[in-house]
């Protein structure tokens, strides 16, 4: 018995472990333990997405994030805390080492709340700025929760994002529903700086702005920002595909907005939240389970007709003609699956040294792709200049972890037998005919000064001796 | 066309100007003026909620606009909470939010000028369209409409403001590599008049020696003195032009270096006694 159930234990954990493309090991950071009840759904959906979760009070003294130098979790998730600071095992530095390390950070901000110093340092260094007392609210008198919010209008109603761009795939707001709508009780909204690695996912509507309740309740003289530049959720990806997603309401993931009724104001019918997908989706995609990249494998040879069947070689000549193909997978929730790209993106393939030679688009190779991979693939040929080439692909886009892929490959130059006989080249013609000719002459020379008779009998001797 | 683009924002407008005719938020006593620096006479336009002015002012680089106008809720002066000038860039849709200083009575002012606009809106191409939004909490209907359009006028002694685009992950343009040029030879007639021309030298030559009295006559006598020796050395110097064709055509050096050693020494070893015979011959008087 006791060893079936080790085994049932081992078998859900090896289920569980494949969730995540990078560890199941989530800490979730509360200060009061009863606040749970209130993300129940939330939380419940993560266990049921197999992480494992643990919670701490910022402040307590056996929290630790590394552990001889490791990780000791994967993922954090930060809930609204009173205090002002979050303790010593908390600090922007060791969350930046985190994020260094590959670890991924969801924090949630609530307007009633201030959020800690440690976190405003960690966003001032991510390049987002919160309003200037670590508190704000964003309000729209145009598009709130008529039941809830009538005389605050701090409950806004958003439809569901779209992509962030055309040639971006829309990972949070892709499949809702006409009428579903997204409630962001109460946040805070969040100035993003001009930084690449930044992608607003919920921006405000238009009319709403953000104002400091305990300031500006009358009239606001200093505006932090307003209409699209308020970003509600953001997402930072670093480098190192390390994600960090600022939620700016940690209410709208709390049981009562999940699959809750909202009613716009001046609209007739009760319009269904879209939270809870936005939720999963969110926290799917800071915790790395969806827009997780992989190369599966890349290979190169010689494309002409007196091709070497060798794969991958090291060296190739100027102006050869070369395949390049390459194989991805995207990681989407449970298993990978083959890489589709956007239709106004394309996947582009650099040959450089020091700077491209060529940047061409890599097509869609059918007949290397399968369920779980999609083999992208392209033929060109050469530059006629030797040396040290890279065949590099450098695929960074919002949203999707970051390939970069290098393969160095020596150009060399022709060969001295490797040029066209000089009997092919016909302004080599005249030169070969003086050689020939020199050659023919020299022979006819020496016979003749060998077997040449004197004509005219004998020479007269004595003039010479004279 | 043109008649259509002008009907249809003043239908718009006709239309939410009676949806707000049941209770929210509107203004009076609109006005917008464009105030130089310089004494001069200032621009003054009336402004009104239901249709936005036709011509749109022009904004100067020392100039300053000032909006002012009365927010009224159902018709009463009150301060609304929200009273901003939005200036949106119409080709990017980019947005910059201009707070009115409103007063209890509901007059608000706002004063732009070229220094608070950003720098995206400043390098514009076509006019901004300005819209005030008034709006505040409770049930009153909040007002977003157009008001008119600001031309950016820009100093054409002053460079613009420099602004260089952020870095954005996408796509980028591609890049195919030029190659050089392939060697070109001259045309072939070129080639084979002049390589005929080299080649019929030759028979010009041994046309020459021939006139000049050249004979072989004397070889019947030098093979009968020394047969081996003029086979061998002739046919030596024979072999070593047969050794460079096959240089050019397939060997390489280290199979003609042993060759060429080969066939050298024959020329050495052979050569002494044929060129002595020839030379019994000169001492002979025969040549």
């Amino acid at each position: 018995m006791r060893s079936l159930f080790s085994f049932l234990a081992f078998l859900s954990a090896a289920v569980v472990s494949a969730l995540s493309t990078s560890g199941n090991r989530l800490l979730v950071v509360l200060e009061d333990v009863a606040e749970k009840e209130n993300y129940s759904k939330f939380l419940g959906d993560l266990e049921g997405r197999g992480f494992e979760l643990s919670f701490e009070n910022p402040k307590s003294e056996s929290l630790a994030l590394f552990h001889l130098g490791e990780r000791t979790y994967d993922h954090i998730i930060f809930f609204p805390t009173k205090a002002k600071g979050l303790g010593p095992n908390l600090t922007p530095n060791i969350l930046v080492d985190f994020m260094n390390a590959k670890g991924n950070v969801l924090v949630t901000l609530s307007s009633g709340v201030a959020t800690p110093n440690s976190l405003v340092s960690l966003l001032s260094e991510l390049d987002i700025q919160l309003p200037a007392d670590r508190t704000g609210l964003v309000v729209d008198h145009f598009n709130y929760d008529a039941s809830t919010a009538a005389e605050t209008h701090d409950v806004l109603l958003l439809p569901p994002p779209g992509p962030v761009r055309p040639d971006v795939k829309n990972f949070f707001g892709a499949g809702a529903g006409k009428d579903e709508v997204l409630a962001f009780p109460r946040g805070v909204g969040a100035a993003l700086g001009s930084s690449e690695l930044l992608t607003p996912v919920l921006r405000a509507p238009r009319t709403a702005y953000s104002y400091n309740p305990k300031e500006q309740a009358e009239v606001v003289d200093d505006l932090f920002g307003a209409g699209e530049q308020l970003a509600l959720v953001s997402a930072f990806q670093a480098r190192n595909s390390a994600r960090f997603t600022l939620v700016g309401s940690a209410e709208m993931l709390q049981d009562k907005w999940f699959d809750a009724e909202a009613s716009k104001v001046g609209g007739k019918k009760a319009a269904k939240t879209f939270n809870r997908e936005f939720a999963k989706r969110v926290s799917g995609w800071t915790f790395n389970e969806i827009g997780v990249l992989r190369v599966n494998w890349i290979e190169h040879h010689l494309d002409e007709a007196v091709a070497v069947n060798e794969s991958n070689p090291s060296i190739y000549r100027i102006k050869n003609d070369v395949k390049y193909t390459i194989s991805l997978s995207e990681y989407a929730w449970t298993s990978w699956a083959p890489l589709t790209l956007p239709a106004d993106d394309v996947l582009q393939l650099e040959f450089s040294m020091l700077s491209p030679f060529h940047r061409l688009p890599l097509h869609l190779d059918a007949a290397h792709s399968s369920a779980t991979e999609s083999a992208y693939s392209t033929s060109f040929k050469l530059p006629d200049q030797h040396g040290i080439f890279n065949f590099k692909v450098n695929y960074k886009r919002p949203f999707l972890s970051n390939i970069e892929e290098k393969n160095t490959v020596s150009v060399r130059h022709m060969a001295h037998d490797e040029w066209p006989r000089s009997f092919v080249i016909s302004g080599a013609w005249p030169w070969i005919a003086g050689i020939g000719v020199t050659v023919a002459g020299w022979l006819a020379f020496c016979a003749l000064w060998m077997y040449s008779a004197p004509v005219g009998g004998k020479r007269v001797e004595s003039k010479k001796t004279q | 066309m043109r008649l259509t683009q002008s009907i249809a924002p003043a239908l718009l407008l006709l239309a939410a100007g009676v949806a707000q005719a049941a209770s929210g938020w509107g203004f009076d006593d609109g006005s917008v003026q464009i105030a130089a620096k310089k004494a001069g006479e200032a621009v003054k336009e009336k402004i009104s909620q239901t249709s936005p002015l036709s011509k749109p002012v022009s904004l100067g680089t020392t100039d300053t606009l000032k909006l002012s106008l009365t927010a009224k809720d159902n018709g009463k002066g009150k301060r609304p909470h929200q009273a901003f000038l939005v200036l949106q860039e119409p080709e990017s849709g980019l947005e910059a939010p201009f707070p009115l200083t409103v007063k209890e009575n509901g007059k608000a002012v706002a004063q732009i000028s070229h220094k608070d606009l950003p720098v995206q809106l400043l390098l514009a191409n076509k006019p901004l369209k300005a819209s005030v939004v008034i709006a505040s909490f409770g049930s009153a209907q909040g007002l977003n409409t157009p008001v008119f359009d600001v031309k950016i006028e820009t100093d054409a002694n002053v460079p613009p403001p420099a602004y260089e685009k952020p870095l954005r992950y996408g796509k980028q343009p591609e890049i195919h590599h030029i190659f050089r040029p392939d060697p070109k030879s001259p045309p072939k007639v070129i080639s084979l008049f002049f390589g005929l021309a080299v080649i019929a030298t030759l028979p010009a030559l041994l046309i020459g020696w021939v006139a000049l009295g050249g004979n072989v006559n004397h070889l019947s006598k030098a093979i009968g003195a020394a047969l081996l020796s003029h086979a061998t050395f002739f046919g030596s110097i024979l072999a070593m032009e047969f050794v460079f064709f096959m240089y050019y055509t397939s060997w390489n050096l280290f199979q003609v270096l042993p060759v060429i050693a080969a066939v050298g020494a024959a020329t050495v070893f052979s050569g002494t006694k044929a060129l002595g015979e020839v030379q019994s011959r000169r001492l002979a008087g025969e040549r």
